[in-house]
């Protein structure tokens, strides 16, 4: 490659050139520009000149190009292999198929060409067969000069060459790097502000022009030595060179507009030219403009030493243009020959122009086939036949293909560093020049041929067109390709910038400085930004999801709604119907029961229960009120009613009964015949003292066991004397009672004292639900158990000892002994229920309970006061005890020891005062409250203690407090309250039998009745007779057991009698008469003064 | 002359708050285009390839004026006729998912349907 390029080199270049070649690329384009020129004109010069003129010069320009083209051709080879850039070479290969696909007669004429080509070389190259013979000896001639100049230069050149390549490798680092900021300068000024920059640029590249002239001429001076004879030669050449190149190009830029012009006027489309053309033409006016500026002043003076084959083509064109010059003379000259000559150009595009194109043509015609190239170039301007633009199109052909040879000329020699541009920028242009060919060819086949093919015309022109604009868009390509390429080693790009064309590397170059520096930039950029950005892949993001629709409701869509109809209907409104309507008014049945004893107080057919329940309910709060009003009323009435009729029974039943006393008016019996009662004695009979009416009848368990299981207990009945039929109320206690007595006040408390030393109360006021109910025989009998029992009560507090007599305290009476006055507090304290009760048991201990009555009773029972039964009121609280014993003991313990105390007695005018019945026929006088008073027992007339029971004492209700004392001995005495010793004393009047019981009378103060075992009734009467009773009954039939008097103080007519009870169970009640009964009215003052009397 | 290369270099890394791509407010924009230009448009073959290249760049337009600094603008407009198939349209992206985002909305009638996604890039 080297000894080649050696050998090329010798042939044109000088070791300056390269210098300034590779100082800046304008010289390049330059050269290749001047080059292009130079043949242009000549060929348009031989044109003008004539055939023989024209074709000598051609010959010998052609020998040269001949000569040249072998370099070249032989060094394309090589460095298409070599160098080629595959996508070159893919263009290349397209362009070439399209153009072998245009038709294939392009195609051999091609390969005809090459042919020829070929054939021109191995002429060259054996010196022997050249085809133009007459030309041959010229060109041989030529060649041999050439040979020889070269030779002469070689030997020394290739010694500085040498040297200066290696001074070359060395700088060319650098130097390519100041070529590159150069670029890059100018890129980055043409990018800031074009115009003001230009100028600027321009300054500098005149200087590098300057600089660069200078080293030639430097060059020049030395190469003198080696070269003298053709100095003036190449001083003049290169001097017309330069004028020429400048001339070139303003006929280049002339002829460009002038080709656009008629481009533009004939709708021509040669796209890929004006492309390329674009590309250039700013540079190129750049240049040009720089050019013509300062080579007037500033190359005026150089000269440079040339390649001879330029020189002397230039010189064989001056002389044929017949205008031998001096340097600065031509120079003038030679800006003047072209405006001449492109005068007639333009012209010629109204005048000239056919004479120049059938001249042209003639020439072509007759040119040899070697020259083909030109001519095709030439030809495939004109795509139409116009004459007149055939010589403008011509020169751009012209203008590239002398380029392309002497580019690749140059390239060789000069450029050893830039081959690749060169040589690219060469083989693109010479094939592009190839392509072109087989169009010119066609074309001017189709000017000479066209009557025949006008519709292969036609074909070809189109498939021209296809081919013009793929090669616009492949030049285009190759653009892009070179900034993608641009980052890569400098080599490639710079090879490949030479792409855009011949004249473009160096300003390429920068591009790609530009470029590369930008991408470096970018690249940059890029590592620093990706170094703070994180790039990721985002979530796939579903722009539109539609499902797709099935058949039924794509058919319900398309025609679901085609046969409906929408149908109205109206009602008449105005049709409207008005009813009032009421409520039916119930009617319900009802019935009430009055009192609402079961909870059901109301009802009906139609009972609702809910109704009933809630009436109910309010009736039960007035039910009980209610019922406690019936019960009372109706105690009254049953009372008023059984009176009423006991009365008058009553007096029947007197009259009646035979068994009646002598002393009484009349009597009643009371009803004991009942099975419970059967076969009881009667232990004892008590009226209350509140109401007279009522009476208690205990009777003691019976012996015989009776159909009733109620044997082994005692059963008190409560009377009233006016309803004798039945007992009001039937009391039960377990064990045998002794003693029993109402509640001073209302008959409404039963207290008993019971053998087992206990005392229990009875409140008569409880309801009969409270109570055990036993059916017997035909009537439903309410048994009471005691509401409360001492039973419980701790033994400290209670009696030991079977209890003997239990006895209400009367409440505080008045001073005076009249009984209206001291029966009133009675009758208010019983409504109040304070009262006391005193228990008396044999033993001696008296105990004093006060009676309690609750407000509430407590169905559940008390838990602290265990004696008193559930739901009961009334309780016993012990309030004292009183030992009579030990006091009474104190004197007559000595003798007698210990009383068994019998009777208890309150005085009833004063409730302090209380006398006690012995054993022992004494009677106790003792005080609650400690008091002692005088005297402290009674004692019998006789003096002497025997042993005797006291079974009866009665205090009298009249006047002076006097008691009676029965003894069991008989005897009875009159005590007055103050005094030991009896007021009197009667012994005897019983005939020894023992009393049982003594009695005043309640309606006469001088009256009492006295009971003796003997079943006797004695009544006495103090103002008849004080010695002995006044009247004696003997009731033989039944032996009497129990004897009270009742009667009332008040209401003396007739009520006032004795009830007996008798041992077969029998209750008799006696009035009466009223001898006995109606006190005589000074009767208490007689009495009175019979006790004084008797004192 | 030539710009120190040592100077370091300050990125915009991200955009403003106010210049960020917002979805919403992309999406309104798309929303009110499409609504804009093809209510009571039919679908027709012929015309609807540049029914949606207009579509797209007025999409575009709409989308620059409301000053996406830096952003990089990437309109894909797709419409398609409403015959009942099945369609599924999705993207993926490899982007700076801080700063880069995308809108679309989907327009539909009887005869059309038209998906329009735009993706904003921020430019560093």
């Amino acid at each position: 490659m080297h000894s080649e390029k050696r050998l090329a080199m010798e042939d044109t270049w000088k070791t300056a050139d390269l210098e300034k070649h590779i100082r800046g690329g304008v010289y390049d384009e330059d050269n290749m520009r001047r080059k292009e020129r130079r043949k242009r004109d000549d060929d348009r010069k031989k044109v003008r000149s004539g055939d023989s003129v024209e074709r000598r010069h051609r010959d010998r320009e052609r020998e040269g190009h001949r000569e040249r083209d072998r370099h070249r051709e032989r060094d394309s080879t090589r460095e298409r292999a070599k160098l080629r850039d595959p996508d070159k070479d893919r263009d290349h290969d397209r362009q070439r198929e399209s153009t072998r696909d245009r038709t294939a007669e392009r195609e051999e004429r091609d390969r005809e060409r090459r042919r020829e080509r070929e054939r021109d070389r191995v002429v060259e190259g054996s010196r022997t067969g050249d085809r133009d013979h007459e030309s041959r000896d010229k060109r041989h001639e030529r060649a041999e000069r050439d040979r020889q100049h070269k030779r002469e230069e070689t030997d020394s050149r290739d010694r500085e060459r040498e040297k200066r390549r290696a001074e070359r490798d060395r700088e060319r680092g650098t130097e390519r790097d100041r070529r590159r900021e150069e670029g890059r300068d100018r890129e980055r000024d043409r990018e800031r502000t074009r115009e003001r920059e230009r100028d600027r640029e321009r300054d500098r590249d005149i200087e590098h022009d300057q600089e660069r002239r200078r080293e030639k001429e430097r060059h020049r001076d030395r190469e003198q030595g080696h070269s003298t004879k053709h100095l003036n030669e190449t001083g003049r050449y290169s001097d017309g060179l330069q004028e020429k190149y400048l001339e070139l190009k303003k006929e280049n830029e002339r002829r460009e507009r002038h080709s656009e012009r008629d481009h533009s006027r004939r709708g021509e489309e040669k796209e890929y030219r004006e492309q390329r053309r674009k590309e250039k033409e700013e540079r190129e006016r750049r240049q040009r403009e720089r050019e013509a500026h300062h080579s007037r002043e500033s190359r005026r003076q150089e000269e440079k030493p040339r390649d001879e084959d330029r020189e002397r083509r230039h010189r064989e064109h001056r002389e044929n243009e017949r205008h031998p010059s001096s340097n600065r003379d031509g120079r003038d000259r030679r800006s003047h020959d072209r405006s001449r000559e492109w005068r007639p150009r333009a012209e010629g595009d109204g005048e000239n122009g056919s004479v120049e194109a059938t001249t042209e043509k003639r020439s072509h015609s007759g040119k040899e086939k070697d020259r083909d190239k030109d001519r095709d170039r030439e030809t495939r301007e004109h795509k139409d036949t116009k004459a007149e633009k055939e010589e403008i199109e011509m020169e751009k052909p012209s203008a590239e293909d002398p380029g392309d040879e002497e580019g690749a000329e140059y390239y060789e020699e000069d450029f050893e560093d830039y081959e690749d541009d060169f040589e690219e920028a060469d083989e693109s242009g010479g094939e592009e020049d190839d392509e072109g060919d087989g169009s010119e060819e066609e074309k001017k086949k189709e000017e000479e041929l066209s009557p025949q093919n006008r519709e292969e015309i036609e074909e070809i022109r189109r498939a021209m067109n296809a081919e013009n604009e793929r090669a616009g868009s492949s030049q285009l390509w190759h653009v892009v390709e070179e900034s993608k390429v641009s980052k890569a080693d400098s080599d490639v790009p710079q090879r490949k910038s030479t792409q855009h064309g011949k004249f473009i590397d160096f300003v390429a170059a920068k591009h790609r400085e530009v470029s590369k520096k930008v991408a470096s930039k970018q690249k940059k950029r890029s590592t620093e930004l990706l170094r703070l950005v994180d790039l990721d892949f985002s979530v796939s993001f579903s722009l539109l999801d539609l499902p797709p629709v099935n058949e039924y409701d794509m058919y319900i869509k398309s025609f679901g709604t085609t046969n409906t109809k929408q149908a109205y209907v109206q009602c008449n409104e105005d049709n409207t119907d008005r009813d009032t309507q009421t409520e039916e008014i119930e009617v319900d049945e009802k019935w009430t029961q009055h009192p609402g004893d079961s909870g059901t107080v109301c009802g009906g057919p139609k009972l609702m229960n809910k109704a009933s329940d809630e009436s109910s309910a309010k009736m039960n709060i007035d039910s009980k009120r209610l019922a406690e009003f019936l019960l009372s009323a109706s105690q009254v009435v049953a009372v008023l009613l059984e009176e009423d009729r006991a009365e008058k029974h009553s007096l029947k039943k007197l009259k009646s009964q035979a068994d009646a006393l002598s002393c009484s008016d009349g009597c009643l019996q009371l009803n004991t015949k009942l099975p419970f009662l059967h076969g009881r004695e009667v232990s004892l009979l008590s009226f209350s003292q509140a109401q007279r009416q009522t009476l208690l009848s205990v009777h003691s368990p019976s012996a015989k066991p009776s159909a009733v299981r109620l044997d082994s207990k005692t059963i008190i009945c409560i009377w009233s004397i006016w309803e004798p039929s039945c007992p009001q109320k039937v009391l039960v206690y377990e064990s045998e009672v002794h003693c029993c007595c109402f509640s001073p006040g209302k008959a409404t408390l039963v207290f008993a004292g019971t053998a087992v030393g206990s005392v229990v109360v009875w409140d008569l006021r409880e309801h009969s639900s409270l109570h055990q109910t036993l059916k017997i025989g035909d009537h439903d009998w309410t048994l009471r158990y005691p509401t409360f029992s001492t039973d419980a009560v701790l033994s400290a507090s209670g009696h030991l000892s079977s209890v003997r007599s239990v006895e209400p305290v009367p409440a505080v009476v008045a001073e005076g002994l009249r009984p209206e006055v001291s029966l009133l507090p009675t009758n208010e304290e019983s409504s109040g229920l304070s009262f006391q009760l005193a228990s008396l048991d044999e033993s001696g201990v008296l105990n004093l309970w006060v009676v309690v009555e609750l407000p509430k009773g407590d169905q559940a029972g008390s838990q602290t006061d265990l004696g008193l039964k559930p739901g009961g009121k009334v309780k016993l609280l012990h309030s004292s005890t009183i030992m009579t014993n030990e006091r009474s003991t104190l004197r007559d313990a000595v003798k007698t020891g210990p009383l068994r105390t019998l009777l208890l007695k309150f005085l009833p005018s004063d409730s302090n005062h209380f006398f006690i019945g012995t054993d022992m026929g004494l009677v106790n006088h003792g005080t609650r409250h400690g008091l002692k008073v005088p005297p402290k027992f009674y004692r019998p007339l006789e003096a002497g203690l025997r042993p005797v029971n006291v079974t009866s004492i009665d205090v009298s209700l009249f006047g002076e407090p006097m008691f009676l004392v029965g003894c069991a001995d008989g005897s009875i005495r009159m005590h007055s309250v103050r005094s030991e010793e009896p007021v009197m004393d009667w012994a005897g009047s019983t005939d020894g039998e023992p009393v049982v019981s003594v009695h005043w009378s309640l309606t006469r103060p001088a009256v009492f009745c006295v009971l003796d075992a003997a079943s006797n009734l004695h009544i006495w009467d103090l103002l008849e007779k004080d010695y002995e009773p006044a009247a004696t009954e003997k009731i033989q039939s039944d032996r009497v057991t129990a004897m009270v008097v009742f009667g009332d103080p008040a209401k003396s007519n007739t009520f006032s009698g004795v009830s007996l009870a008798k041992q077969s169970g029998k209750i008799e009640i006696q009035y009466f008469s009223k001898k006995w009964a109606v006190p005589s009215p000074s009767e208490l003052d007689m009495l009175q003064n019979l006790l004084h009397e008797a004192f | 002359m030539e710009e120190p290369d040592t100077m370091e270099n300050t990125y915009i890394i991200r955009p403003n708050y106010q210049h960020k791509f917002k979805v919403g407010v992309a999406k309104e924009c798309i929303r009110e285009v499409l609504k804009e230009e093809l209510t009571g448009k039919q679908y027709n073959s012929q015309q609807i390839s540049t029914l949606s290249r207009s579509v797209a760049d007025c999409i575009k337009d709409k989308l620059k004026e409301l000053g996406f600094d830096r952003y990089k603008l990437v309109v894909q407009v797709v419409i398609g006729e409403q015959r009942g198939e099945g369609v599924k349209m999705a993207a993926r992206c490899f982007w700076d998912a801080d700063t880069d985002n995308y809108a679309q909305d989907v327009f539909m009638n009887d005869s059309l349907f038209c998906v329009a996604a735009a993706f904003g890039c921020f430019y560093y």
